[in-house]
């Protein structure tokens, strides 16, 4: 209770006395005024009766029932009591409506409220700091996962969207400033079924500011956070502990990787993407002269790709100085997109403005001058959305799609962005391979990731390497149906994970050990299959060796017996 | 947190004053915790089953008083605090017992007071002294450390 009671009681201390000190005196005067007693008598009204009388009248309710009919005494001392009374009541009753009116006393129950079912949550959670176009985003994608979401925000406005939002499970929202230890740890961030912190704010010296606090609450914890300039970056990844993410650094990197080796962006955007998806389109970036308009941070970050990649490029930006050597062009845009000589001959325009309705009608106006030419756009606002869309631009950046897609991937299936990470650096050709086996395997639809883990202290494990250490047990029994090991069901391992050691695209035949995790993508079915081979020694008896061992003591005793008799 | 907390919240008509002779806070605070207790004593002294040397109005006068003082700890976080809060707590508790038996004696079973009935009221009233007296002690205690 804290904080709420103790701040209700010591502002109610003044009308609650007042209270009391009214009754009293109204209760001792009825009962010491002369009356009349059952006979007709003088006498005096008990203390009880009085209370009683008093009790009635002070709250207007007037009942009007009395023991005996009132001396004229006892009637003027009522007239007193009444009008006093019910002032101390009005006075009272005001003083309540007006504590929970009071700002301060409702952030503090508020606080109180959140605090307490924080603390109550007893399954796995994320907290959240920031719940603007990305935070609401990964929340709604966190939630059709089904996690529970702790939202922190500072804007009122904002956390009182999430009321009326459309969650599975309502979160937990609070709005406060991430940034204070006190916010963190109310919002659960000691907890042990608390995941990660992911930090989404607008400014990049919040989320700098909420990722450290986080780190130093609790070093165990997960922290993601998003970092837009590169120094912030480099600082938080200097720190160490945070995986950063920058959304413009990571787009670049991604253009990167499709200007090498398309298939690898093809596959990655396949497998993170949503369960179901079938597989985008092969984006084959052109590889003549880019126009880049707007050359920020995200221009910035896209032209080094492209000088990495050995792209000619040449970059627009108002109010930036002219530097010929890097290609730069001091421009407000309108003039020269329509007149540019270079937009004739360009093959790519990258219109990454901060405004969408300036990277609108640059991709208009260069169309007009060059209808082929293949368009990367920027959304900014999700508002614009339809708009963009309408562009029909060759790809669209939209940072809070790229943040989700990033974070659920370190969230979720961290094992699954340490195979693509390999895969950008291995031959094109595996990539290919990759892909042909998961769709023959696996299905047309983008397949959900997980990892399996031959946990030993896993009973289904334990039986496998050490009860039947003498049959070796393969990445195939691990895709075998546990009812009918003959048949297989759909998914694809896709890397083995055994110390430092790496095997990618392990063969069916590869044997497993013990503390292996293998990278599994499949429909989701497949994986809840598996988990028998974790709980069940009987299942993992069955797919190995064809029987499956009595379970109860008894018939373990009958069977020891009889095989002693054989 | 300073040790005399309970004394720097605002009691009606008062405000906080640093004066250097009276501190009207403190006088209240002391006045309604002693005179819970006299009250209290008065109620309680007298032979114990003899029903009229425990007059009923002195026991209304102590369970006003004793809700007044309870109020008047109220939002007072310090250990000291809590502790005068728990004493005026159990005090009002054992006056409102005591209230309850007479009501219920002398109303709903509709009998004239007897010996046992007195004297069941008047010791649930000495427990009610015995925590006053804890309070007055607490409040004796803490005087004297902010007297030196």
């Amino acid at each position: 209770m804290g904080d709420v009671l103790f701040l209700a009681l010591r502002r109610l201390r003044a009308p609650l006395i007042t209270l009391i000190a009214i009754y009293g005196i109204s209760v001792g005067g009825l009962a010491l005024i002369p009356g009349l007693d059952a006979q007709g008598q003088p006498g005096r009204m008990s203390i009880f009766h009085a209370f009683y009388v008093i009790s009635y009248t002070a709250t207007t309710i007037g009942f009007g029932e009395i023991p005996q009919p009132f001396s004229d005494a006892q009637r003027l001392w009522v007239t007193f009591t009444i009008y006093v009374s019910v002032v101390a009541w009005a006075y009272a009753l005001g003083s309540v409506i007006a504590l929970t009116n009071n700002a301060t006393f409702r952030n503090a129950a508020a606080r109180h409220m959140f605090t307490r079912r924080v603390r109550a949550l007893n399954e796995p959670f994320y907290i959240i700091c920031g719940y603007g176009q990305s935070g609401s985003r990964l929340a709604h994608s966190l939630d059709r996962l089904g996690n529970r979401l702790v939202l922190l925000d500072p804007e009122p406005h904002r956390v009182d969207r999430i009321a009326i939002a459309d969650f599975a499970t309502a979160p937990l929202a609070l709005v406060a400033d991430a940034r204070l230890a006190d916010v963190l740890e109310d919002a659960g961030i000691h907890s042990p079924h608390c995941q990660a912190v992911v930090a989404l704010a607008g400014e990049d010296s919040i989320n700098q500011a909420v990722a450290i606090g986080a780190r130093f609450l609790n070093p165990a914890v997960q922290i993601v956070a998003r970092e837009k300039s590169r120094v912030a970056t480099a600082n938080l990844e200097a720190f160490g502990g945070v995986q950063v993410i920058n959304p413009f650094e990571t787009f670049a990197f991604n253009l990167g990787v499709a200007l090498r080796n398309p298939e690898v962006l093809q596959l990655e955007e396949w497998l993170t993407a949503e369960p179901g998806t079938p597989c985008p389109q092969l984006i084959r970036l052109p590889r003549g002269q880019w126009i880049l308009v707007g050359y920020g941070r995200f221009g910035r970050a896209i032209a080094d790709v492209l000088d990495r990649s050995g792209v000619k490029w040449k970059a627009l930006e108002p109010g930036a100085m002219p530097n010929v050597d890097r290609g730069l062009v001091h421009d407000d845009y309108s003039a020269s997109i329509a007149n540019d000589p270079d937009i004739a001959s360009a093959d790519a325009i990258f219109a990454g403005a901060d405004v969408d309705a300036v990277n609108l009608w640059v991709t208009t106006l260069a169309r007009r001058a060059n209808p082929d030419i293949f368009v990367v756009i920027r959304q900014n606002h999700t508002q614009d959305r339809a708009l963009v869309e309408a562009a029909r631009a060759d790809v669209t950046f939209v940072q809070s799609e790229l943040m989700v897609h990033e974070c659920l991937q370190l969230l979720k299936t961290p094992m699954l962005g340490r195979f693509l990470t390999r895969l950008r650096d291995a031959d094109s050709a595996v990539a290919t391979a990759t892909k042909q086996r998961v769709r023959d395997e696996s299905g047309e639809g983008s397949p959900s990731a997980w990892t399996f883990e031959c946990d030993t202290m896993q009973p289904g494990m334990f039986a496998a390497f050490f009860q039947l250490a003498q049959h070796p047990f393969r990445v195939a029994h691990l895709v075998a149906e546990p009812t009918q090991p003959a048949e297989r069901m759909r998914g694809t391992a896709l890397m083995i994970e055994r110390g430092s050691d790496v095997i990618l695209l392990p063969a069916a035949d590869t044997a497993l050990r013990p503390g292996d995790r293998v990278l599994f993508v499949g429909p989701p079915m497949t994986r809840r299959l598996q988990r028998r081979y974790l709980t069940e020694p009987g299942t993992v008896s069955w797919v190995l060796t064809g029987t499956e061992p009595p379970h109860s003591w008894v018939f373990r005793w009958l069977h020891q017996r009889m095989r002693g008799a054989v | 947190m300073s040790v005399d907390i309970h004394h720097t919240g605002n009691i009606p008509g008062s405000s906080p004053r640093r004066s250097a002779f009276v501190n009207l806070e403190k006088v209240i605070f002391g006045f309604f915790i002693i005179f819970a207790c006299t009250l209290n004593f008065g109620f309680f002294i007298g032979d114990l089953e003899r029903a009229e040397l425990h007059h009923p109005m002195e026991l209304l006068a102590a369970v006003v008083v004793n809700l007044i003082a309870t109020v008047l700890k109220f939002g007072d976080r310090t250990h000291l605090g809590t502790t005068h809060l728990a004493t005026s707590l159990v005090a009002s508790l054992q006056l409102l017992a005591a209230s309850l038996v007479w009501v219920w004696r002398l109303y709903v079973t509709q009998l004239p007071l007897d010996g046992e009935v007195t004297a069941a009221i008047v010791s649930l009233s000495g427990g009610a002294l015995l925590a006053n007296l804890f309070s007055v002690i607490l409040l004796l205690g803490e005087t004297l450390r902010q007297g030196r």
